[in-house]
C-alpha cells in the first residue's frame, strides 16, 4: 500500500451555523484523512451532524475553526470550479429530469470541464465512455431516466460523479430508497471504483452490515464524541461498535456481525443443529414463549419434537404453546 | 446530445409559412403570393396593400415574432431555474409591476383631473417598463435577502398579488373612459407600434437574450438540482441574478409594450420538450424561441379573421387557442415525466 496517500484531511475542524448572529455549533474538533484507493463508510444516528460534514467536505460550509486540505493545498483557496473538478458528488435525493438519457447525464459530469457552451471534445467523450462502461451502463445509455429502475439511475448518478473525473468521490446515502440487492451492488460498485480508479470514495450510509462487508475504513460519528476514524474489524474487535448502539437494547453481536435486541434471559433449551436452533428460539422469543415443559428438539427434516408430539413447523408449534398455556 | 436534429428545418419553414399567413389574415385578405411579389419587386396590385403590410401588418408580425420569443426564453428560464412545470414569465410580478404603471398613468388621471387622451404609446411604454423596473428592484431586494429559490418564487408571487390589488383599487376609483382604456390595455395587443418602437423591442431582445446564451450550460446543470449544479462548478447565485436581469429585461420591455400576454411563456417550453424529447437547452432555447414566435404569429393571424370588421384581443386568442391545446397534449404525454 505504498501508493496509497491522503486525499482530504481535516485537522481539528469546528462546524456550525450562524443564525440570527448567533453561533450554533455542532462538531467540534474533528480531524480525519481520506486516503485514495479506498472506500471509507460514514456511520452514525439520525442528526449527529453526518450532513454538515458533508457539507464542509464539499466546500460548501467553511470551518469557524481547523483546517481542510484537499490535495496539499486548503479546500477554500480553490474556486467553485476548481473544486468540481476535484471532488464529486451523488445525493440520495431522488429527483431527477426524466426527459434526459443516461448518456446525456453522464455527459453534465463534464460540465466543469467543459467551456462556457457545455460542447464536449473528444477527450470529454472518451471519460464519459469510461464512466458508462465502469459503471456497466453502456447499454443503457440511450435509454431516458424516467423510465430506469431506483438502482440503474442511481447507477447513472454514479457515472455522472465518475465522468466529473475527480479524486475525491463523496455520496450522501446513495442506496437510501433501494432495496437489498441493489445496496449490495452498488457499494460493491464503489469499492471496485476506489481500487481500479485509485479514487478516495467517502459514503454516508446506515446500512451497517453492507458497509462491513465493503468498506476498507470506517467513520463514526456520535454524539458528543469525537470522529473515531479505523478499519471496521478493529473497530469491531474493539468494541467500539457498540457506541453506535446507545442505551443497553440492542447489542452488536461479533458472531453473526449484526445488530440484534437485547433478549430477556429466558430457560429456553432446543436440541439440533446450532444455526437451526439460533432461530427457533429468535421465533420462540419473539412469540414471547420463555420456557417449554417438555423437551424441545429441532429435527434434520424441520420438524419439531416437543416431548412426544411432532410438529411439521414453527407456528404449528407456537400455536399449540399459546393456546396450551 | 442533440435529438431529432431534422426538426429545426420544418420549424423554420412552419415560422415562414406563420409569417406569410399572419400578413395576409386581417380585415382586408391580401393573397400571400401578392406579399412576396409585392415585397420581392416593390411593385404592388393595390397601393394600400403596401400601405397595410409596410405600415401596419409588418410592424404587428415582427412584434409577434419578438414578444413570442421573449416569452418563450423567459419561461424556460423560469421552469429550469425554479424547477417547476407552473413558472412562467410573469411568476415573479414583472407583469404587475408594469400593469401598476400602465395604471397609475391611465388611471390616475381621473384623480387628478387631467385628461387621459393625450396619452401615447411610448409613454404607455415607459409607464409599464418603470413599473416592471420598480417590480425587478423589489424582487432583487428579496432574492438577496434570500437564497432559496422557492422562497424567491413564493414571494414573487405574493408581491404580484399584492400589486394587482393595487391596480384593482385604482380601477375602483377610476372613470369610465380610462377605465376601459386599461382594460384594453391589458389584454394585450401586438399592433400599436410603430417601426420605431418596434426598433427598440427588437433591441431589448437582444439584450435579454444575451445572458441567455452564455449561461445555456449552467441552466443544463440546474435540471439535477441546485446541490448537483454547485458540485459541479456552477454558481447558482450568479445566475439567479442573471436570471432576474434577463427575464426582467425581456418580460418588462415586451408587457411594456404589449401589454400582459398570458399563457405563452408557460407553455411553449412543454412543447418544445415534447417536439424535441429533450431537457438540454443547447436545443430547447432556440426551439422555444422558434415555436413561441410561430403560436404567437398564428394566434394574431386568428384574431385578425378575414371579413371581420373588429379583432380579439391578443390575449384572449393565446388562451382560448393555447389552452385546449396544450392541455390536450398534456393529458396524452405525462407533462411531469417530460420535465
Amino acid at each position: 500500500m505504498a501508493n496509497q496517500h491522503i486525499t482530504l484531511e481535516g485537522i481539528g475542524l469546528s462546524l456550525g451555523y450562524s443564525q440570527q448572529g448567533k453561533r450554533k455549533e455542532l462538531l467540534r474538533d474533528l480531524s480525519f484523512q481520506l486516503y485514495s484507493g479506498e472506500l471509507t463508510c460514514l456511520l452514525g444516528p439520525n442528526g449527529v451532524g453526518k450532513s454538515t460534514l458533508i457539507k464542509a467536505i464539499l466546500g460548501n460550509l467553511k470551518p469557524w475553526e481547523g483546517r481542510l486540505i484537499l490535495d496539499q493545498q486548503e479546500l477554500h483557496t480553490y474556486n467553485l470550479e476548481e473544486r468540481a473538478k476535484r471532488i464529486a458528488v451523488v445525493l440520495s435525493e431522488p429527483s431527477y429530469p426524466g426527459n434526459l438519457t443516461v448518456g446525456q447525464l453522464v455527459a453534465l459530469g463534464r460540465t466543469p470541464h467543459t467551456s462556457w457552451g457545455g460542447k464536449l471534445s473528444p477527450e470529454d467523450r472518451i471519460c464519459v465512455e469510461q464512466a458508462l462502461s465502469d459503471t456497466r451502463l453502456t447499454a443503457l445509455q440511450d435509454e431516458r431516466l424516467g423510465e430506469l429502475s431506483d438502482g440503474q439511475r442511481q447507477k447513472a448518478m454514479i457515472a455522472r460523479a465518475l465522468a466529473q473525473d475527480g479524486k475525491v468521490l463523496v455520496l450522501d446515502e446513495p442506496t437510501a430508497h433501494l432495496d437489498l440487492i441493489n445496496r449490495l451492488e452498488i457499494m460493491t460498485l464503489l469499492r471496485e471504483i476506489s481500487q481500479k480508479k485509485e479514487k478516495a470514495v467517502l459514503v454516508v450510509t446506515h446500512d451497517l452490515d453492507i458497509a462491513l462487508e465493503t468498506a476498507d475504513r470506517f467513520w463514526l460519528m456520535n454524539c458528543g464524541s469525537p470522529l473515531h476514524t479505523g478499519r471496521p474489524e478493529d473497530i469491531l474487535l474493539s468494541g467500539k461498535i457498540q457506541d453506535l448502539f446507545p442505551g443497553e437494547k440492542y447489542r452488536f453481536e461479533l458472531e453473526r456481525g449484526k445488530v440484534e435486541l437485547v433478549q430477556d434471559p429466558d430457560n429456553l433449551s432446543i436440541e439440533g443443529p446450532a444455526t437451526g436452533v439460533y432461530w427457533v428460539k429468535k421465533a420462540l422469543q419473539k412469540a414471547g414463549v420463555r420456557e417449554v415443559a417438555e423437551s424441545l428438539t429441532l429435527l434434520p427434516s424441520f420438524e419439531l419434537q416437543l416431548g412426544a408430539k411432532s410438529f411439521k413447523n414453527l407456528d404449528e408449534l407456537i400455536h399449540f404453546l399459546k393456546n396450551s398455556a | 446530445m442533440s435529438s431529432r436534429p431534422f426538426l429545426f428545418p420544418i420549424v423554420l419553414l412552419t415560422l415562414g409559412f406563420s409569417l406569410l399567413l399572419n400578413l395576409s389574415m386581417g380585415s382586408v385578405w391580401i393573397p400571400p403570393t401578392e406579399i412576396l411579389s409585392g415585397l420581392w419587386s416593390g411593385a404592388w396590385d393595390k397601393d394600400s396593400w403596401e400601405q397595410i403590410i409596410i405600415n401596419y401588418r409588418a410592424p404587428k408580425a415582427f412584434v409577434a415574432i419578438i414578444a413570442g420569443m421573449g416569452l418563450s426564453v423567459c419561461g424556460l428560464q423560469m421552469q429550469t431555474f425554479f424547477r417547476n412545470s407552473l413558472a412562467g414569465p410573469y411568476v415573479l410580478g414583472i407583469s404587475s409591476g408594469a400593469g401598476l404603471g400602465v395604471a397609475l398613468l391611465m388611471l390616475s388621471g381621473t384623480a387628478l383631473g387631467i385628461s387621459t387622451l393625450g396619452l401615447n404609446s411610448w409613454m404607455i411604454a415607459l409607464a409599464g417598463i418603470l413599473g416592471a423596473g420598480a417590480m425587478l428592484l423589489l424582487v432583487s431586494l428579496v432574492a438577496w435577502r434570500v437564497r432559496d429559490s422557492m422562497t424567491l418564487l413564493i414571494v414573487g408571487l405574493m408581491v404580484g398579488s399584492a400589486v394587482s390589488a393595487l391596480v384593482s383599487v385604482l380601477s375602483f376609483f377610476s372613470g369610465a373612459e380610462a377605465l376601459k382604456m386599461y382594460t384594453v390595455w391589458s389584454m394585450g395587443s401586438l399592433g400599436a407600434l410603430n417601426w420605431s418602437q418596434v426598433a427598440l423591442l427588437g433591441l431589448v431582445l437582444g439584450i435579454g437574450l444575451v445572458p441567455v446564451v452564455f449561461s445555456i450550460k449552467s441552466y443544463n446543470a440546474l435540471l439535477l438540482g441546485d446541490s448537483y449544479a454547485r458540485s459541479m462548478g456552477i454558481r447558482t447565485e450568479r445566475l439567479r441574478w442573471i436570471m432576474i436581469g434577463s427575464t426582467g429585461i425581456l418580460a418588462g420591455g415586451i408587457t411594456a409594450f404589449c401589454g400582459p400576454i398570458a399563457f405563452l411563456g408557460i407553455a411553449v417550453p412543454h412543447l418544445a420538450r415534447m417536439l424535441w424529447k429533450t431537457s438540454d437547452h443547447r436545443i430547447l432555447f432556440p426551439g422555444s424561441a422558434l415555436l413561441g414566435a410561430i403560436l404567437l404569429l398564428l394566434c394574431d393571424a386568428l384574431g385578425h379573421l378575414p371579413g371581420w370588421s373588429s379583432t380579439l384581443p391578443i390575449n384572449a386568442v393565446t388562451s382560448l387557442v393555447g389552452a385546449p391545446l396544450v392541455i390536450s397534449l398534456i393529458l396524452r404525454k405525462n407533462l411531469s415525466k417530460d420535465f
